[in-house]
């Protein structure tokens, strides 16, 4: 502190006594020795400041709010994906964490469940290498058998193309391909595609699986951001904010290394006696001077943000204003401002980053459109950065401004009916059962009894031969169906890391299956199974999703708000797994006896298969509607793809009906086809 | 396009590349610095030559290394240049538009990869150039001020002010750091 006004004193002194020489009130004899020696002292300062000024430039990342969050691929590594075919074995168990183990587990499982074989049959035909055309798949899961020695010809092509792939890599791609090939037979039009795939395979697989997270992480690495926050991070601030959080002013370093260069400038122009350096130099001192002049101005600043639509349909565009206003008395020279786009909306048209100078009282106006997706969503803080005006200190403010848009599904109904288990309530609807009693449909004709009505009493019958017979028709009954959402962590999923996720899927189908059920006059309850609270702490922030089955105008307002605003249901993904089988549990008890339940899944793992046999044991019939989350772009994405066949084949094999729902096909025809293929 | 074309390839990403304006405003302070040193010898016009196409660079693939070494040969040829003539002008005139040229090449980069290029930054932007040039021209002319007026002994006057300069900055860095603590501890206790 005190050295400081020291510093400060003899600075102004100096300074007169150079002004004083300018004008020439006083002669300083200062030798050329002297200058020279101050000029080496120099030099020697901006040297030292120089090595330690090097790279010194940071500034705060921003996160990239305006896209969705994303979510994973099936089948992102290898390894997971081979690890799925673990728990599908029903007695044979190769129980080894070599990648070579479980990708044989793979293959015996494809062939016991697509080829139709004996699980020993299976084992025999992979150990003897006879499962599979393709030979060094044959040979890489096979103990006995010796690979094929390459070719002279491929030796030359792998030298020429520079394939540094090693024996064991062609080794699991082959097999893989080979194992895919085994689960596409039966189905496959253009015959043997296992060459084709392999190709394709071939070329993600020198891929390093999570290129994307590593490429994210280089280009972070080279803005020096001192706290982490990583790029692929679609939200600016996770912390509740209620006015504006301001963290501490940080240094940028924007002019680290200018005083140095100017004293070098300095030193050298001083030894060398050339004012035109030395005055270089004294014009790099004055931009070192202003870089420790400012300081950046206490932000106080007022944001306004409205939307378009409260209360829109997914699919629509917002229109999202936001006016920012100075509210102190200060010039904002430097302000850089990110709004808190919600993770589960992307930004269409537009930028949602604003960078600008405000005068006092002044406010300006950023617009831009997003997409409306369902469910609720708050927007997040903004983020603001601002600088003083020789940008040598930054500060990191978060403002908050409250909107939230709830975006309800649009429970159109569909086209084709929704495939039901022939399991009904004890009241009239129109699903036709199998039982004979009233109806419109002729069932059988039976004996007369005698409390049976007239008008059932044929007629022609009594006419023709005089005995008195009785029609019985198709009864026709409601069903009391409750459709169950699997939002597990493990269900949010999607082909494309940015595609809306399997439950986002299986929410909007549960809205239309709701609305078309209901509109038919079925009892129709929802379910939910999956972490209810978003954050990993807060853990008693409400119960899992339950609506009675019911029907009614009332109960489908209900329904439909449900799916848009129970937290279940919310687009962004969880933090934390959840006890399913305790949620199980409870939504057994609260099932009645003559439920029947449409459980909506990806089918990403064993669980979910689990859940299904669960509720069909405990005398609910299950129907699985499952929309395909998989990809086909990499071995470990087809594997997955071969993972989510077998747990539908296993399902169908236990006598629950699964509808496979592909990412590219609308809910409908799926309907269509699988009513169709029912008949 | 660049090997770390982060944001592109991604589609609807932010393009996080330097800004227009800034990147524009760069571009004709580096050119003027480079043509200062064009009167000088043929060594440093090499310099100011290969500092401008390593600056050059660094705009486009937004390598903040690349601007400091590219404004750091520049100003290398301008010193070259300076301690070979007797005029100062050019010197003084390169000098402060190599330091513009870095200073809002330095903010383009930093701009960009925080908002990217397709916001809207324009005001922000003029408030930069004006500024880093406002203040290039005060130390500028304060500098030539002295250099005139000087007469008979205008290194010794420079290196006074210099001296001067250098407490000065001490004394106002130390006092900047205390409020800054200052700053912290208030904002602690307004929660």
């Amino acid at each position: 502190m005190n050295t400081a006004r020291i510093a400060v004193l003899f600075g102004s002194v100096t300074f007169l006594a150079a002004i004083g020489t300018v004008v020439g009130v006083f002669d300083l004899g200062l030798t050329s020795e002297t200058i020279v020696f101050v000029g080496l002292v120099a030099f020697g300062i901006g040297l030292v400041g120089l090595s330690r000024a090097h790279g010194d430039h940071h500034h705060a990342g921003t996160p990239d709010p305006e896209q969705r969050t994303e979510v994973p691929v099936p089948g992102r590594s290898l390894t997971d994906a081979v690890d799925a075919f673990r728990g599908m074995k029903s007695s044979v168990v190769v129980d080894s964490n070599r990648l070579t183990a479980k990708i044989r587990t793979a293959a015996i499982v494809a062939l016991t469940r697509f080829e139709g074989l004996s699980d020993e049959e299976a084992v025999r035909r992979v150990e003897d290498g006879t499962w599979t055309d393709d030979r060094t798949a044959a040979a890489f899961l096979s103990e006995s058998e010796e690979l094929p020695s390459r070719s002279i010809r491929r030796r030359l092509a792998a030298v020429v193309n520079r394939s540094d792939e090693t024996r064991y890599q062609t080794g699991i791609r082959h097999a893989v391909a080979a194992v895919v090939a085994v689960s596409t037979e039966p189905f496959a039009d253009e015959g043997d595609g296992s060459g084709d795939e392999s190709d394709r395979s071939a070329a993600e697989f020198s891929r390093p699986i999570d290129d994307r997270n590593r490429s994210s992480l280089s280009t972070y690495g080279r803005s020096s951001v001192s706290h982490a926050r990583s790029r692929s991070n679609r939200r600016t601030t996770t912390d509740p904010v209620e006015d504006v959080t301001a963290r501490r002013p940080r240094p940028t370093g924007h002019w680290s290394g200018v005083g140095a260069i100017a004293l070098l400038a300095v030193g050298i122009g001083a030894i060398a006696e050339s004012p035109a350096v030395v005055l270089a130099g004294v014009v790099g001192v004055g931009y070192a001077g202003f870089a420790h002049a400012t300081e950046p101005p206490a932000l106080d600043i007022s944001l306004e943000r409205t939307v378009s639509d409260d209360d829109p349909e997914p699919g629509d565009d917002l229109e999202v204003t936001l006016t920012i206003t100075n509210e102190s008395g200060a010039f904002v020279p430097d302000l850089r401002l990110v709004d808190g786009v919600p993770p589960g909306m992307a930004v269409t048209e537009g930028t949602s980053r604003l960078g600008t100078a405000l005068r006092p009282g002044e406010s300006v106006t950023l617009e831009y459109a997003v997409t409306a997706r369902r469910g609720s969503h708050a927007f997040d803080p903004a983020l603001v950065l601002t600088r003083d005006l020789s940008r040598s200190t930054e500060r990191e403010q978060f403002v908050g401004a409250e909107t939230t848009v709830v975006c309800e599904p649009s429970m159109r109904p569909l086209a084709s009916a929704v495939p039901l288990r022939d399991a009904t309530a004890a009241y009239a609807g129109r699903i036709r059962t199998a039982e004979g009693g009233s109806g419109t449909t002729i069932h059988s004709v039976r004996e007369y009894r005698k409390s049976d009505p007239l008008n059932r009493i044929d007629w022609n019958r009594r006419a023709k031969t005089g005995d008195l017979a009785t029609l019985e028709f198709h009864e026709e009954r409601a069903a009391r169906v409750v459709v169950l959402v699997d939002a597990r962590l493990a269900a949010y999923c999607a082909p494309r890391p940015d595609a809306a996720h399997a439950v986002d899927r299986s929410v909007d189908a549960a809205g239309r299956i709701g609305a078309s059920l209901l509109a038919t006059g079925e009892a129709v309850g929802l379910a939910a199974i999956g972490p209810v609270s978003r954050d990993a702490t807060g853990r008693s922030s409400g119960d899992p999703c339950w609506l009675a089955p019911g029907s009614g105008r009332h109960h489908e307002v209900q329904f439909r708000e449900s799916l848009a605003t129970h937290p279940q249901f919310a687009t962004l993904p969880p933090d934390g797994n959840c006890h399913w089988r305790r949620q199980l549990r409870t939504i057994r008890r609260q099932l009645s006896g003559d439920s029947q339940v449409v459980f909506l899944t990806p089918l990403c793992d064993n669980a979910s298969v689990e859940i299904a046999r669960q509720l069909e044991a405990h005398g609910h019939p299950v129907t699985v509607v499952s929309p395909d989350p998989t990809a086909d772009r990499t071995a470990g994405q087809q594997l997955s793809r071969v993972a989510h066949r077998v747990r539908a084949i296993d399902l169908q094999r236990a006598g629950i009906p699964v509808v496979d729902w592909p990412d590219e096909e609308s809910l409908d025809t799926v309907f269509a086809r699988h009513a169709g293929g029912r008949r | 396009m660049t090997e770390d074309g982060d944001g592109g390839d991604l589609g609807e990403g932010v393009t996080r590349k330097p800004t227009v304006l800034l990147c524009i405003a760069a571009a004709v302070a580096a050119s003027v610095s480079v043509l200062s040193t064009a009167i000088g010898p043929s060594s440093a016009v090499t310099f100011g030559a290969v500092g401008a196409v390593i600056f050059a660079a660094g705009l486009v693939r937004s390598r903040q290394s690349a601007l400091d070494a590219g404004a750091l040969a520049i100003f290398a040829g301008i010193v070259i240049g300076g301690l070979e003539q007797t005029a100062v002008e050019p010197t003084v005139v390169g000098t402060i538009a190599v330091v513009v040229a870095w200073d809002l090449g330095h903010s383009a980069v930093a701009l960009g990869d925080q908002l990217g290029r397709e916001a809207q930054t324009r005001r922000l932007e003029t408030v930069h150039v004006v500024s880093s040039l406002l203040i290039g021209l005060f130390a500028g002319t304060v500098g030539y001020a002295v250099y005139v007026a000087g007469g008979s002994q205008p290194v010794a006057a420079a290196v006074l002010l210099l001296l001067a300069a250098i407490l000065l900055i001490v004394g106002l860095g130390r006092r900047r750091g205390r409020s800054a603590v200052e700053s912290r501890s208030s904002l602690s206790r307004n929660r």
